[in-house]
Parts: structure tokens; sequence; C-alpha cells
């Protein structure tokens, strides 16, 4: 037994595990590097789309023209729907942290609540986002004559709506980078949504309250105010600018 | 677990009181007003950009900046990164300093420009190009947007 005292004794430096740099747990550091070249990954992809428009701006849709679809209302209003989006990831980036800060008060039910209205705010976004979707690659009834590819010829067409090929509001590259990086943050906040529920089902089943703390809503907290942050970008990029 | 770190342990430091949960709480939706009022002001000027005339750098400016702002209210406030230590802060956000400053000078006062001037050269000469082939009885202008 004696030999066990002298290795729980306090080490020196940080090598071996035992200490956790930087005043943070292990299991936070590992989060925030995480999310730090996830930040990068977003940042590239970000960087192209800037560089594309910056080459093309006299080509560029007008995003006020594109997205001016609002549920159950025939008229246009320019960028409300993506307003309320941005409302809905805002507000579920603020539950999160409520139930974070329940957490530090070790209150079982009150973070299952605040994580349930989290999860439930992030599968409106994806919904959301789905509808947006739908409208772009839908188009107007009018549609547009392109000159588009058909069957290795250049034909001038009238087509209806965007994909990966063709886009009725204006340059082809306008659609491919909003469904790359709309989509691949739509993944990340489906991805999100999973690991809330993961999360709240421990947090019901009392994982956590036996632990004595709540350090993992916490992290997977910060994964999901990384998600809002990227929309935050991905917003002002895409819509506003 | 005991991590014998000289730090204290997760529950000593995360822990808090009835009392100081109030505060917390109030801070975050201060926060959230904040962000829901910066959002909203940034709609409404995009609404208005065409109506009052404003100039493209002018929203470049405002509407980067803008973003910036709630960019560092979630990551200082709801991430707590304000809370961490200062070598911590700086590991997070020096590398993204460095990004910006970059994103600054390459896509917009440099590369980005540059190729957009150079594609304004090559679409002269394809017209130039177009209007001599229509010359020789050809269509002209194929595959060009």
């Amino acid at each position: 037994m004696s030999s066990h005292a002298a290795t729980t004794q306090v080490k020196a430096n940080w090598g071996g595990g035992g200490v956790s740099p930087l005043g943070a747990s292990y299991g936070k550091l590992y989060m925030w590097f995480f999310l730090v070249s996830d930040a990068f990954t977003f940042s590239g992809l970000l960087t192209a789309y800037g560089f594309m428009r910056h080459k093309y701006t006299d080509f560029w849709p007008n995003p006020g023209h594109v997205f001016h679809h609002f549920p159950f209302y025939e008229g246009s209003i320019p960028l409300a729907y993506v307003g309320l989006m941005t409302f809905i990831l805002i507000m579920s980036s603020v539950t999160m942290v409520l139930a974070v800060e329940a957490g530090h008060r070790n209150k079982k039910n009150e973070v299952a609540k605040w994580m349930l209205l989290t999860i439930i705010g992030g599968l409106m976004f994806v919904g959301s986002q789905a509808w947006e979707w739908y409208n772009f690659i839908v188009g107007t009834p009018e549609g547009a004559v392109r000159n588009i590819l058909v069957d290795g010829v250049w034909k001038d067409q009238l087509i209806h709506g965007a994909n990966l090929q063709y886009n009725e509001y204006g340059l082809p590259v306008f659609g491919d980078f909003f469904f790359f990086i709309t989509g691949f943050h739509g993944f990340h906040v489906f991805s999100g949504v999973v690991i809330n529920f993961i999360i709240y089902l421990n947090v019901l089943k009392g994982t956590y309250e036996k632990r004595g703390h709540y350090e993992m809503v916490e992290k997977v907290g910060l994964y999901w105010h990384f998600v809002d942050l990227v929309w935050v970008f991905v917003f002002t990029f895409f819509y506003l600018l | 677990m005991e991590f014998n770190d000289g730090y204290p342990s997760y529950e000593m430091m995360a822990l808090h009181d009835e009392e100081h949960g109030k505060h917390v709480r109030k801070v975050i939706w201060k926060v959230f007003w904040i962000m829901l009022g910066v959002t909203l002001v940034e709609l409404f000027v995009g609404f208005q950009a065409e109506a009052w005339a404003l100039s493209k750098t002018f929203l470049k400016v405002f509407f980067i900046g803008l973003t910036i702002v709630k960019a560092a209210y979630i990551v200082m406030s709801f991430m707590h990164l304000g809370d961490e230590v200062k070598a911590l802060k700086w590991v997070i956000l020096g590398p993204f300093i460095v990004l910006i400053l970059y994103l600054v000078f390459m896509v917009d006062l440099g590369e980005g420009n540059y190729a957009k001037e150079r594609r304004y050269v090559m679409d002269k000469n394809v017209t130039n190009a177009a209007h001599h082939d229509a010359g020789a009885k050809h269509e002209g202008g194929e595959g060009h947007h």
C-alpha cells in the first residue's frame, strides 16, 4: 500500500497524464482543440466562397431575391425566414447554456428540461434548412433561360431552381457553395442533436447525478455553441452581404 | 478520480449555489437580448441597403464587424472562454487572429481582386474572339456565362 501512496503524489510537470494543463480538464481541452480544427475546416470552405464571390461580384445572385419565401404566406419577404432560423438557433444556444448552469447547481430535472428544449430547437432548425433547400431546388414557376450543358452540348434552356449543375438565379457556383456549406453546417446541427439526445438520456438515467457533476453537459454544450457560432458566419456571408 | 495537479477538481471549480446561479442566468439573458438586437439591426440594414444606397464597402465592414461582435459573445460568454486561464484563451484565439489578417489581405485586398481583374481582361479577349468567329459564320460566345 505504501507504493500506492507514492504514485498519487503531486507531479511537478505536465507529462504522464496526471496533470491536466491550462487549468481545464482533459475532456474540455480535447473538445476545444477539435473545435479549433473544425473551425479551420469551415474557414477553408468560406474562404473559397469569398474568393469566388469576389471574382464574380457582378454575376452574384442577390440573396434577398433568392431567399424570400415564408411558410403559409404567398407573397415574398426577403430574408425573414433565415432571420427566424437564426433566432431559433440562438435560442437553442441559450437553452443549452441554461442547462449547463443548472448542472452547476446539480439540478437533474432542470438540466433535463433545458436539454430537451435545446434538442427541439435543433430539430426545428434542421427542418427549416430542409425547407429552405426545397425552395431553392424547386425555384420559381417562371424559371429563367440559362446556357447549360446538355449531353455535351451547350444550349439555352428554360430551367427552374438550382442544383449542382445549373442555377436559375445566377452563377451555378453560388448553388454549389450554398449546398455544400449549409449542408456541412446542417450535418453538424444534425450530429449535435444526436449527441445532445444521448447526453439527455444519460441525464434522465442519473449518470451525472451519480458522478456528482455535469461536466459532460458542458462539453456537448461547447459543441452546440460552436454550431451556433458557425451559423452566425454563414448567415452573414450567404444572406446579408 | 483524483488529478492532484494543483488545480481544484471540476466539482470544486464548477458547482455554485443558488445565489450565484441567479447572477449567471441574468448574464445569459442579457447576452441573449444583445445578440437578438444585433441580428435584428443586421436584418433591417440588409432590407434597407438598396433604398439607402449604402456602399458595398460600408456593408462589408458593418456586417462583418457585427458578426465578430456576436461571435465574441458566443465564445466568451456561452462557451465560457472568458472564464478560462489566459494561456488557453491565446491558444484558441491566436490562430484565428492570424487567419483573419490573412483573409483580409488575401481575399479582399490581394488575390481576389487580382482574379477579378484578370477575369475582366479574359472576358474582353473572349468577346473579341467571338466577334472574330461570328465574321467567319460561326455561332459565338458558346459555353460562356
